[in-house]
């Protein structure tokens, strides 16, 4: 069978950033941003009792919450977006656990991450894979990606508390991020 | 309450315009304008398909090996060039000419598609298309697509009988090759890079249609939505086709309420609480359209009808999906939610067979704005080498 020369089809952006961004460190006296969303309440849940304890070993919280990308309204959270990332040191992003919230995590995830910020972006486990496959394909496969079980929304608040506790510490070794003696004594 | 209204944006995609020469036809030139990598295969289409999916190119379908002869020969008929950056696709990569004309070939796209594909990528490259949910969602949505003016018949879209799927024209061949610039460049991948739990027969050869404006008692949607007389295109976001079934109603007040009441179901993508908003894309039968347009002259009385119709009681959802609607402001004072914010947003065209009797729904994915754009006339290259 005869050779031919082919063109291939595809096309895909080339550059790469492998590295993680900077480490939280030690949390007394950061400024720690959580980005919700407007779908997933046991994300709501697990970031009240994550931002609790980060509170208590000395940092200060706030929230932005992403809700409608397209049309004025998408125009206007980009804006937002940029100006509460410039707002603060670090960045729990969350929560990947459908196709598009897995796709405007990682978008978010990587904004900050470009920004400056010590990012971390949170997934559940069946958008583990992806969320990293759309941090390499959005040019920053280094992007901390920390995972939570699946399912996950479909449980009562009762049953999400203990997920938020168990989970806690692989937050902070996955964001390079610290509790003094006293903090965690707190 | 405070209902989102859906109120398009002034960003535009920015992709920059390069230029290099033209001189390049099918016997190829002595400098080579094509950059995409070569690889060897196989002469064959049998072996080349089975190669293409080895690769990753492919969607499981013949394809027609794209050679330098047959992407110069599209090249040839228009007026582009190959370097040509149409848009800028959810990863950012770089969807040119060149990659739109190889996967236009491996489809078997007619040449003179080529202006049609260009516009209806760009169409959905637009920011307020929302091509990054779009992509990765875990639901079956994929672009559709609307054609207006005499390109319709030039290029066999049809608009009558079978509109939605099954009509046997080289047209197909132009939406599988949308479908696989999806796929190879705007990276929709089921498993990969795109989540969708079920997918759809939509996903492989795309949905494209043309408006049967003759048989229309309003005036063409490019021209409604753009003020575009002639070749356009209008991408919408579509989570398939939906059949609604009218063979007893009298009168445009009920076959508007048995769209409208069909169309409006809680599980529709409208009534997420990821999405505020929502569109929505009707298909209306010629037949039916002539029956209301005799009771309604304007299409904005019609969609307004529609859209009262298109709603749902607040109380027919389970608490916790109530209780996000309320948080978002969606339940109006009627107690009842609206498939879209306004009437405006439901988006009615005329198409389908003169045996009437069906609607066609076409739920939106929700944050998905539809976008059209007039459609360019090319001129052949080889023409244009003539007159300069």
């Amino acid at each position: 069978m005869a050779l031919i020369k082919v063109l291939d089809p595809t096309a895909r952006r080339m550059d790469d950033d492998a590295s993680p961004g900077p480490d939280a460190g030690a949390l007394a006296g950061k400024r720690i941003g959580f980005r919700l969303d407007q779908i997933w309440r046991c994300w709501d849940w697990i970031s009240e009792s994550w931002a609790e304890k980060m509170r208590n070993a000395g940092a200060e919280v706030s929230f932005w919450r992403s809700t409608n990308r397209s049309g004025e309204e998408g125009e206007a959270q980009n804006q937002s977006l940029q100006a509460w990332l410039a707002t603060i040191d670090i960045a729990v992003v969350g929560l990947a656990n459908c196709g598009s919230c897995t796709g405007w995590t990682i978008r978010d995830a990587i904004a900050a991450a470009n920004a400056g910020v010590a990012t971390t972006a949170i997934a559940t486990r069946n958008f583990e894979d992806f969320a990293h496959e759309l941090a390499a394909r959005g040019g920053r496969s280094g992007l901390r990606v920390h995972v939570l079980p699946y399912p996950l929304n479909e449980l009562s608040r009762e049953e999400v508390d203990p997920v938020a506790q168990a989970y806690f510490a692989g937050l902070l070794e996955v964001m390079g991020g610290s509790l003094t003696a006293e903090e965690k004594a707190a | 309450m405070s209902i989102h209204l859906i109120k398009p944006s002034n960003r535009k995609t920015t992709a920059p315009k390069t230029l290099v020469s033209r001189d390049c036809g099918p016997a190829g030139c002595e400098i080579d304008w094509l950059t995409s990598r070569r690889v060897a295969a196989d002469d064959d289409i049998e072996a080349f398909t089975s190669f293409s999916l080895e690769q990753g190119w492919g969607d499981g379908l013949p394809l027609i090996p794209p050679t330098d002869a047959r992407v110069r020969m599209i090249l040839s008929e228009n007026d582009r060039y190959p370097d040509e950056l149409i848009a800028r696709m959810p990863d950012s990569s770089e969807c040119t000419v060149e990659k739109i004309v190889i996967n236009a070939v491996m489809a078997g796209a007619p040449a003179d598609s080529l202006e049609l594909i260009i516009a209806a990528i760009e169409a959905i490259a637009e920011p307020d298309f929302e091509l990054y949910g779009v992509n990765a969602t875990t639901a079956p949505v994929y672009p559709g697509f609307i054609v207006n003016g005499p390109i319709r018949d030039a290029l066999h879209i049809p608009y009558s009988d079978g509109c939605a799927g099954g009509v046997a024209t080289r047209a197909n061949a132009i939406g599988r090759a949308i479908r696989l610039i999806m796929r190879n460049v705007a990276g929709q991948v089921a498993g990969v890079t795109t989540q969708t739990t079920f997918g759809s027969p939509g996903r492989l050869g795309g949905l494209l249609m043309g408006e049967w404006e003759e048989k229309s008692p309003w005036a063409p949607l490019a021209e409604r939505r753009a003020g575009i007389v002639g070749n356009a295109v209008t991408a919408f976001s579509t989570m398939g086709t939906m059949n609604i079934l009218d063979t007893t109603s009298s009168g445009a007040h009920a076959f508007l309420e048995m769209i409208g009441k069909s169309v409006s179901y809680a599980g529709a993508n409208c009534y997420s609480p990821s999405m505020e908003y929502a569109e929505m894309t009707i298909g209306i039968n010629p037949i039916c359209a002539d029956i209301i347009a005799k009771e309604l002259p304007t299409i904005e009385d019609v969609q307004e009808i529609l859209w009262n119709c298109a709603a749902v009681p607040a109380d027919w959802f389970q608490a916790l999906h109530r209780d996000q609607l309320a948080a978002q402001g969606r339940i109006r004072s009627d107690g009842r939610v609206y498939a879209t914010p306004e009437p405006k947003d439901m988006i009615l065209f005329v198409c389908g067979g003169l045996g009437g009797l069906h609607a066609l729904g076409l739920h939106s994915f929700g944050s998905s704005l539809a976008q059209t754009r007039q459609i360019a006339t090319a001129t052949p290259a080889s023409a244009v080498q003539a007159a300069e």
